[in-house]
């Protein structure tokens, strides 16, 4: 088996290490900043290992659920889980609506690194139990956005003024 | 040569890339905007040999951004943008995901702050 890809975010936040892991683990604080510009609604959070986070966002009227089952839990230090990246409403794994080869499950795991009145934070992102397809997409998509995505946008906008001049795709 | 079956498997983003990011190429994507087109037709206005302009076909086709018909004798190529459309949508909502994300628990973060401050002050 070769490696898989890993998706890395580091983060330096302002503020102390136990801050920072109460503003994750407390579902009051995290529902307001988990889910970029939606509505987050988290149904269920039990912290511990084999304890489960049942979350939704809202956007408008669409609304996407995802699962989350802890693995590890090392206060303030660490957590791991099995990340669902997409459930229907009644939390069983359901296929990307938008696309068949995104990995279901990533195993993702999210250190606390202690720096005084700063924390930093990574988070990575692991496919699991994947499709050669859906491991053959992650690692895709990692190395382009590694690569910068700003030249893949730079070339799409070209492309699709371009498009839009002719009158938009025939599809 | 492997060609057939490429097409609607796995979408392979540095090929699309890769397949994007030569000027003719894209001259070609726009020029199937307009609707399906042959070899022939698609050469026409590029000053181009026929078999260049497979080649370039065949950079696409693998990409996935267009298909071509595999029996006709004209193998007329159509456009598949919607489907590189999707792909670059679904990854800069996972990019943005977390950094959006973040941005807001800096904010969430600062509050905090503040409301320790607060009651330290009391």
């Amino acid at each position: 088996m070769s490696e898989l890809p890993e998706y890395i975010l580091d983060r330096i936040f302002h503020a102390p290490r136990e801050m920072v892991w109460r503003a994750w683990t407390d579902p009051e604080l995290l529902h307001r900043w988990y889910g970029p510009g939606a509505e987050t609604i988290i149904h269920k959070f039990d912290l511990k290992p084999g304890g489960i986070w049942l979350n939704e966002m809202k956007w408008g009227s669409n609304s996407h659920f995802q699962k989350v089952v802890f693995q590890e839990v090392i206060q303030p230090e660490k957590m791991v889980w099995h990340h669902h990246s997409s459930t229907d409403s009644n939390w069983n794994d359901a296929p990307n609506p938008m696309m068949a080869d995104w990995p279901k499950l990533l195993l993702t795991t999210v250190i606390f690194e202690d720096m005084g009145d700063k924390t930093n934070v990574r988070l990575s992102q692991v496919p699991m139990d994947a499709t050669d397809a859906e491991v053959a997409f992650f690692a895709d998509a990692m190395a382009n956005m590694d690569k910068g995505w700003g030249s893949g946008y730079a070339i799409m906008d070209e492309l699709f003024v371009e498009l839009q001049a002719k009158g938009g795709s025939d599809e | 040569m492997e060609q057939v079956g490429y097409i609607d498997s796995k979408s392979n983003l540095d090929a699309v890339f890769a397949a994007l990011a030569d000027p003719t190429r894209r001259a070609i994507l726009s020029r199937l905007t307009e609707g399906e087109a042959s070899v022939n037709e698609i050469a026409a206005p590029f000053e181009m040999s026929q078999p260049a302009v497979s080649r370039h076909l065949k950079v696409l086709e693998k990409a996935g951004l267009i298909e071509r018909d595999k029996d006709e004798q004209r193998r007329p190529a159509r456009l598949k943008a919607q489907k590189l459309s999707d792909v670059v949508d679904w990854l800069s909502e996972f990019k943005a995901f977390w950094g959006t994300s973040f941005d807001q628990l800096d904010n969430v973060l600062l509050k905090m702050k503040q409301a320790e401050k607060g009651t330290e002050h009391e």
